[in-house]
Parts: structure tokens; C-alpha cells; sequence
């Protein structure tokens, strides 16, 4: 089989009896559904639709667990003993992911690896496969053209699937790991055709670009006592729900849990920076005392901070956060209407 | 609607409140908590079936009531309030975290919310609550708008999913809400969305001793939704924002309405329905019933 | 795996006791090669656990020069720093560490350094100086100024003791007016007023200067009138951390994480930096 061509054409039913035998190896397969990325029992259960909105959840908790031990220890009346852990290195192959969600692995990435490495990620990341599927719907609160993605974009996938008509999909073949994934299924792939899939991704409508991140990124920076930031402040309830629902979000509290006096295990805990608590001292001051002051770090982080220290933003665009808030604060209207007067 | 803009602008000019809390509408099926404090944007309010927010989580802020307290004034806060957030209201006026003369309550004559945002107003797309809310005229009120109109018919599928927990076994039905609360991942919106979570300082936030294991795991997500929901049973007035906030549809108010039914059938109380009613845990009556003593 | 969470253990070989609510521990790696391996400078801070409870953050007290045992002192505040005070002699605790930036102290040879330090400031502070102290004729004019609330809240008498006693080294204790005691025979009044009256000319001086937010508040303008440059100001932050890596996202001030571009800094990067601490 020559892979010089990166594209193939593959059907919807060779698709799915590759994910079939994905399953059948033991491998876990994750799918978007309205909710989460679920694991596949079943191909049945497999959607590959274009037109979804993303599911209410990204699927970072597979690289990034909400909650996971990163050491157990036994404590006798004159000695403690340490427990290492060990990652389960098990392939996930991620099947329909949204474009907005292939490239947070990479962005985290940064986070997770500059000076210290934080092998808890690295070695599931290692692990994963990532079929990213374009998208062909967005909503109000979508913004990835904003933020230098597109529904089109196979940034962060391994294999990137355009769906050509009912029944047939453009597959992409954009890292060494897909070509590894798909080379055993070379039987299914049928030759490509570049024209037929740039028509596809040609007509698919892209929001609109409504800011401009570099603009965003100085507005920032001169703008850390904006009175938007109290605006903000006063409705913003302080629940993570956008921290936790967020593809890229990557703050962790460590704790420790007791089962009894000789054991226990400290865990890695999701943390949202919208929490009071957050950066409260144990002597009671607090550099982020009000909310105003935790969602200018929030937008900061994303837009500026981030991009200074690694060079992208920390935001996909996917719209979760604002989709989701009890309140209905939109992280897009606020960042494209940054200059405008209170 | 010309009308409730005209009377929240009065309030802000003559300085009666310092601000109004309401609704502004986004787009054509979604509306937005808005806190006006300039009568220039008393324009931007709204009310509709698309109102869905529980405004009264803010009378608690500190922050908003600090907007009340001027060098030579104290002033109200005005709040857009459904008849059922009156209910919340009238929860927090008991428990005295607000005080009635505080504030001036903007109702409505109410015939449903949606349960969703982006979704037209109808009978499939009406939020659980408003299936069995008998109060469609505000119980207190300094000002009402809108006009008296039918709600849509809809099938109440909340009322039907407890009474088939019911029917299930205790470990079943344990088995059941496990399953349920193993999806949370602790974001605490449930909490920040209560009007009666006023807590200064939650039971989650305690670390001396730490009574609820900050993990979302199992055991920590068990502890944290069953606390929640004890200290809520008889407190909880059905408002159903837990529900809508929750991020992993967990149906977090059927426990709370299961533990509303209980406080209903064993004492008769119902919270947030009377003002001259002692709350039901912080009072006692000799004659209240025993059974449920363990 | 290579876990970088995965804390060094080591045995409490001493407790002392500082001040009531103020302990040092003295600590000895159980692994002889971490001991060995253990390496750190002047200003860089660890993670110290006590299992059961958590990981607090602290600086490392003991002067990297002294390598045969570490110490860190640590005020009782919360939960973590409760758990350690309850552990005794031959305990077990885990050391997370080296982090951080330093004192670059390689830069400062061949000036003169004023030491500032107030509360538990000075454990910082203390590690500085003795290790200029193990290098003495490197360094000038040495002068460490030191304020506690009260004579029992005076941490690190010992060591104080110790510096008085040399004669290389111009040593003022100060507490706060009423906190002295009928045999108190040092300064009384608050570090800035106590600097004025007694801070070395500010011509090739370096300061390092450790307290509580309100003493530094109240210290720099001081400093700015006599004649110290913004630049020769060293001194340390405190956020909030957990990780200590820079991955956790609680410590940092704008784009700078105190746990990786500090925790020491010099006030002209301080005055630069949001006003978010």
C-alpha cells in the first residue's frame, strides 16, 4: 500500500467494521453523544454526524482525569511508605472528534510538559488516537474561526474524516500514529479524491470571525482595572462550571484522603479558578478575593497569559463554557466587545 | 413589557432602589440575568417565557447589596421575580437573609418557562416545574405585569420518574442515585444557582476537618449530593435550577421535590408559601408527627 | 514513571520550638542518595507533606552551605501546617523540591547587604545569611534587621544569639511598640521607623528584604527615600501554590508564576507586575 497519498476514501460501513474490531482488540472507543464522550459497547451507538453541536463535555477527563491518585501511602506509628502509581496505557481512539476538541491535547501539552513533565498526561496522551470529523453546524456561541481553528481544520487529528455524501467519507492521514492506526485496515480504503473533499469543506458555512485575538490580546494587557471586569463580577455566581466543561482548563488541586489512620492516597483534583478558595491563603488574605477579580484571571489566562508563556491561546472556541453557564455569561461577547464602553 | 420598563427606570430615577435585577433578551428563545443600575438601560429589560433564571440567588450577594449602601443612603433592590421565585424569595424573607422592606418585588402573572433555552415556548419544551406549578399569580408582590394566559399542557414526566423510583427497592433506588451522582464533577453549579445555598462559608470549603472529600469520586460525589439535599429538604422550593445548571444532567431536583412531598405530607409545610409561617426546620410544634424519628 | 508529585521522605531529627505558634524542623532525607543529590540555593522553597493532610508550601531555612541536615520553619495557619506541628521527633514527613528561583547571590559579591526581615520573613532571610556567612569575605558590610510583634514571637533566637555575638556583622532586633518585655533589650518600634534610624548608606547595598505584605508595603517607601534603588531590592513572594511546578494555575500574578519566575524578586519587577497579590 503506497501512503504517499495522505487521502483515502473509506465507507461509513468499512468505518465501522474497523471500529468493530478496534473494540473487539480491547481497545476503548469514544464517541461524541449529546452529553460526554462515551466509550462504544456497541457500533449502533456510533453517530458520525457533521451537524452535531459539540457534546456538553470534551473528552479531556480521558487525559486528564477529574479525579486520580498520584500516590498512595501507608503510615505506621514510626515510618510512612510511599506507593507509586501506574497509568493505565490502554489506546483510546477517539471517533468523530470535533475540531474544536483534536487540538486541546496540544494545547495543554505545553502546560503539562514545560520544565517539569507530568507523565500522568504524557503517557496517556501517548496512547490516544484521534479521528477528528469535520464539522458542519455551528450555533451562537460557536467562535473557532475567532481563535484560529475552523470547522474544516485537522489540526490536532491523527486521521481527519470529510463526509462526502450518506455513505462515504475523505479520510485524512495527518500523523505517523493514524497511518500506524490505519495501515492494518489498508483493505478498506479506497483511492481518494482531493477535489471531490475540497468541494465538501469549500461549502461548509463558517462562523463568523468576531474578534481579532491579537487585538484582544493588547486590549488585555491595558486593561487589567477595566470596570467590565466588576460588571462581570457582579453576575457571575462562582461555580467551575466553564472551567470543567472545558476542553483546555487544566487547574488541579492536590489532596490528601485518609481511608484510615495507616493509609490513604493524595489526589489530583480538577479546580476551577472561579472558586473563592481557589488562591485563599491559610492565613485568610486573598489575592483574588473578589469574582470580578477571578473572571479577569479567567479571560487573561485564555488570551493573554497563555499566549505568553507558550505562544497559543488557551481556548478552542467550542462555546461550552457559554453554552453551559447558569447565568448566561458569554466568554465570545465579552472578548469581542472588550473595547466598547461599559 | 413598555410598561415594566417604565416603572423599573421610575425606581432607579427617583432613587428608590439601587438597582433592578431582570431579565435582557440575548436572541430570538434566550434571556440573560441583567443587574440595572443606570435608568438609560432600563430599556434593555424584558419578561417572557424565556425568563428562566431564579434571580433571587442574588439578593444574597454581597456585592449586589453592597451597591445599596451610599454615603447618605440606603436603597432597595428591585428583583424580576416568576410567581415561583417569589416562593425563594418569601425562603430567604423566613430564614431572614432578606429583608421584605429591602426590596421591591417585580412579578408577573406566569404561565410557564421553557425548559430550554434555543427551543420555542411549548407544551415539549415547558421546564418540569411548570407542569404542576399551581402558583401562577404571585403570593406577595409590590408590582405585577402581564396578563393572566394558559399554560401549555404537558405530560409531567418528573412526577412520574419519582414515583418509579418509589416503587424500587432501597437498594435499587440507592443503586440508582449512585449511578446518577457518579457523573458530577464537582463544578458546584448546583450551589452557585440556589437562592437558599447562601452559605458563607459551604461545607465543601471546610478543610479543618474536611467533612466531604473534595474528589469527584464515588464516595465524595455521594456525601456532597446527599448533604445538599439535607440540608435543603424542607427549605427547597422547587425552583429547578440545580437541574438546568447542572453540566452532566444529573436530575438533582427529584430529590429535593421527594424531600419537599415528605416535609408536605408529614407536617403540611411547603417552603417559601408564607411569610407569617415559621420555617419548618427552625421551628417546633409538639404536636408534629414522630415518625420520622429514627 | 517518573511521577513528579512523588515527594522525597524524610525523618524529623529535631523540633524546635521558635515561638508559640512557630516550629522549625529539622530534617534528614531517609535515602542517603537524595540527601546527596538534594542540591538547592538561597531562596528556593519546597513542598512539605504530612501524609494524611497535604502538602504546604514553604522555604527552605537551612543555608545550602550546611548540608548535613534541612530545616524549614512554618507558622500554624491551616490544615497542613496543624498536621506537621502535631509530628515529633523521629516522625515522617515527604519534601517535594528544590523550586523556585534564588537570591543570586553570585551577582551581589562584593557589596554591602542589608538584611530586612520581619515574622516568619526571616526564615528566608536566615538562609540567606548564613550562607554569606559561610562566605564571608566575599561580601562587605553586613547589617540584619529584624522585627517581631513581640519579644515571645521572636523566632530564631539562637541564631540571633549567634550573630550578635560576631563582630563582622552589625545585628538590631526590633518588636513592636508593646510587645517588648521587662528584660528586652533591643529596639522598640516597627521595622520601617527602626530602618531610618539604623539602615547602612545605601551606596553598593543590596537588600533582602522578607515580611508580611503590610511591612513590605509600609518598608519600600522608606527604602526609596534613603536612596536604595528598586532594583537592589530583593525580596520573596507567597501565593497560594499546590504544585510548586507551575501546572496547578493558582500562584500566578498576570503572566508570571511565582512557583517558576519567583518566588524572589526584585521590587522593580514587582512594581511591574498587576497589583494582584
Amino acid at each position: 500500500m503506497n501512503f504517499k497519498m495522505d487521502e483515502k476514501i473509506i465507507s461509513k460501513e468499512d468505518l465501522l467494521k474497523i471500529c468493530q474490531d478496534v473494540i473487539a482488540k480491547g481497545h476503548t472507543l469514544l464517541t461524541p453523544g449529546m452529553n460526554e464522550y462515551f466509550p462504544v459497547k456497541d457500533i449502533s451507538q456510533i453517530n458520525l454526524n457533521s451537524s452535531a453541536l459539540p457534546a456538553k463535555t470534551s473528552y479531556k477527563s480521558y487525559v486528564f482525569p477529574r479525579s486520580e491518585p498520584v500516590l498512595y501511602y501507608k503510615r505506621s506509628k514510626d515510618d510512612v511508605q510511599l506507593i507509586d502509581v501506574n497509568v493505565d496505557g490502554k489506546n483510546i481512539i477517539i471517533l468523530g472528534a470535533k475540531p474544536c476538541d483534536t487540538n486541546s491535547i496540544s494545547i495543554m501539552r505545553h502546560l503539562f510538559n514545560w520544565d517539569y513533565s507530568d507523565e500522568f498526561f504524557n503517557l496517556r496522551e501517548k496512547h490516544f488516537i484521534i479521528i477528528g470529523l469535520m464539522c458542519s453546524h455551528y450555533d451562537e456561541y460557536c467562535f473557532c474561526t475567532s481563535v484560529g481553528s475552523s470547522p474544516v481544520s485537522d489540526k490536532g487529528s491523527d486521521i481527519f474524516l470529510i463526509p462526502l455524501d450518506e455513505n462515504n467519507f475523505a479520510l485524512r492521514i495527518i500523523t505517523e500514529k493514524g497511518k500506524e492506526f490505519i495501515e492494518p485496515y489498508a483493505e478498506y480504503l479506497k483511492p481518494g479524491d482531493e477535489t471531490r473533499s475540497k468541494q465538501v469543506t469549500e461549502n461548509v458555512k463558517l462562523p463568523e470571525v468576531v474578534f481579532d485575538s491579537k487585538e484582544v490580546y493588547e486590549w488585555l494587557g491595558e486593561n487589567f482595572e477595566s470596570p467590565k471586569w466588576e460588571g462581570i463580577g457582579n453576575l457571575c455566581l462562582s461555580c467551575a462550571q466553564c472551567a470543567f466543561v472545558c476542553p483546555v482548563c487544566h487547574c488541579f488541586d492536590i489532596v490528601d484522603e485518609d481511608y484510615s489512620y495507616s493509609e490513604g492516597r493524595r489526589m489530583k483534583n480538577w479546580d476551577g479558578c472561579q472558586f473563592g478558595n481557589f488562591t485563599l491563603h491559610a492565613s485568610g488574605h486573598n489575592p483574588r478575593d473578589i469574582q470580578s477579580k477571578r473572571y479577569r484571571q479567567r479571560v487573561n489566562h485564555k488570551f493573554r497569559y497563555y499566549v505568553d508563556k507558550f505562544g497559543e491561546i488557551l481556548c478552542t472556541g467550542c462555546g461550552r463554557c457559554s453554552r453551559g453557564c447558569p447565568v448566561s455569561i458569554d466568554i465570545k461577547e465579552i472578548v469581542s466587545n472588550c473595547k466598547e464602553s461599559v | 413589557m413598555e410598561e415594566l420598563r417604565e416603572y423599573a427606570k421610575e425606581l432607579l430615577e427617583k432613587k428608590e432602589v439601587a438597582a433592578v435585577i431582570g431579565y435582557t433578551q440575548v436572541s430570538e428563545n434566550r434571556t440573560k440575568p441583567i443587574i440595572i443600575t443606570d435608568p438609560a438601560d432600563a430599556s434593555k429589560l424584558v419578561f417572557n417565557e424565556y425568563c428562566l433564571n431564579n434571580l433571587s440567588v442574588y439578593l444574597t450577594k454581597a456585592r449586589i447589596n453592597a451597591m445599596c449602601r451610599t454615603k447618605d443612603k440606603i436603597m432597595k433592590l428591585a428583583i424580576c421575580a416568576k410567581p415561583c421565585d417569589v416562593h425563594s424569595i418569601v425562603a430567604l424573607i423566613q430564614e431572614n437573609q432578606v429583608h421584605r422592606n429591602d426590596i421591591v418585588i417585580i412579578s408577573f402573572n406566569c404561565h410557564g418557562a421553557v425548559k430550554d433555552f434555543g427551543y420555542e415556548f411549548s407544551g415539549e419544551n415547558l421546564a418540569s416545574k411548570c407542569i404542576t406549578c399551581e402558583t401562577h399569580k404571585p403570593l406577595y408582590f409590590d408590582k405585577i405585569f402581564g396578563e393572566e394566559k394558559e399554560t401549555p399542557k404537558a405530560s409531567d414526566a418528573a412526577l412520574a420518574r419519582i414515583e418509579e423510583l418509589e416503587s424500587m427497592t432501597h437498594e435499587e433506588r440507592f443503586e440508582y442515585f449512585n449511578n446518577e451522582f457518579d457523573k458530577c464533577i464537582k463544578c458546584y453549579a448546583c450551589r452557585a444557582v440556589c437562592p437558599l445555598c447562601y452559605c458563607q462559608r459551604c461545607i465543601t470549603d471546610k478543610a479543618i476537618p474536611r467533612w466531604i472529600e473534595s474528589s469527584s469520586h464515588q464516595r465524595g460525589n455521594f456525601s456532597w449530593n446527599i448533604v445538599r439535599a439535607f440540608h435543603l429538604s424542607a427549605r427547597c422550593t422547587g425552583c429547578g435550577e440545580c437541574d438546568r445548571a447542572c453540566p452532566m444532567d444529573i436530575p438533582l431536583s427529584l430529590i429535593n421535590r421527594r424531600m419537599a412531598m415528605e416535609a408536605k405530607k408529614s407536617f403540611s409545610y411547603v417552603s417559601g408559601r408564607s411569610l407569617e409561617t415559621p420555617t419548618l426546620v427552625g421551628s417546633f410544634n409538639e404536636k408534629d408527627s414522630d415518625e420520622l424519628f429514627m | 514513571m517518573n511521577n513528579i508529585y512523588m515527594p522525597h521522605l524524610a525523618e524529623i531529627k529535631e523540633v524546635i520550638d521558635e515561638s508559640p505558634d512557630t516550629r522549625t524542623f529539622r530534617l534528614k532525607f531517609k535515602d542517603s542518595d537524595t540527601a546527596e543529590r538534594f542540591d538547592f540555593k538561597a531562596g528556593q522553597f519546597a513542598e512539605y507533606s504530612a501524609f494524611g493532610d497535604g502538602e504546604s508550601t514553604f522555604c527552605i531555612a537551612s543555608s545550602p552551605t550546611r548540608k548535613d541536615f534541612l530545616e524549614c520553619s512554618f507558622k500554624v495557619y491551616g490544615k497542613v501546617t496543624q498536621a506537621l506541628h502535631r509530628l515529633n521527633k523521629g516522625d515522617t514527613i515527604g519534601i517535594r523540591g528544590p523550586y523556585g528561583n534564588w537570591f543570586p547571590l553570585d551577582e551581589l559579591k562584593g557589596k554591602n547587604l542589608l538584611f530586612i526581615a520581619g515574622g516568619i520573613g526571616i526564615a528566608p532571610v536566615r538562609c540567606v545569611i548564613d550562607n554569606v556567612l559561610d562566605m564571608r569575605n566575599e561580601f562587605k558590610d553586613l547589617t540584619i534587621i529584624c522585627g517581631a510583634r513581640s519579644v515571645s514571637d521572636l523566632i530564631y533566637k539562637q541564631e540571633i544569639k549567634e550573630w550578635k555575638a560576631r563582630t563582622d556583622i552589625k545585628t538590631i532586633i526590633t518588636v513592636d511598640p508593646g510587645g517588648e518585655n521587662a528584660s528586652w533589650d533591643g529596639e522598640v518600634g516597627f521595622v520601617p521607623a527602626v530602618i531610618e534610624k539604623t539602615a547602612p548608606p545605601s551606596d553598593n547595598t543590596a537588600v533582602i528584604l522578607c515580611g508580611p505584605p503590610v511591612m513590605i508595603k509600609f518598608t519600600m517607601p522608606v527604602l526609596t527615600k534613603l536612596g536604595f534603588k528598586d532594583e537592589d531590592v530583593y525580596t520573596t513572594l507567597e501565593n497560594r501554590m499546590k504544585c510548586g511546578l507551575g501546572k496547578c494555575g493558582r500562584c500566578n500574578i498576570g503572566n508570571v508564576y511565582v512557583c517558576k519566575d519567583g518566588p524572589v524578586f526584585t521590587y522593580a519587577q514587582i512594581k511591574r507586575l498587576p497589583q494582584e497579590f
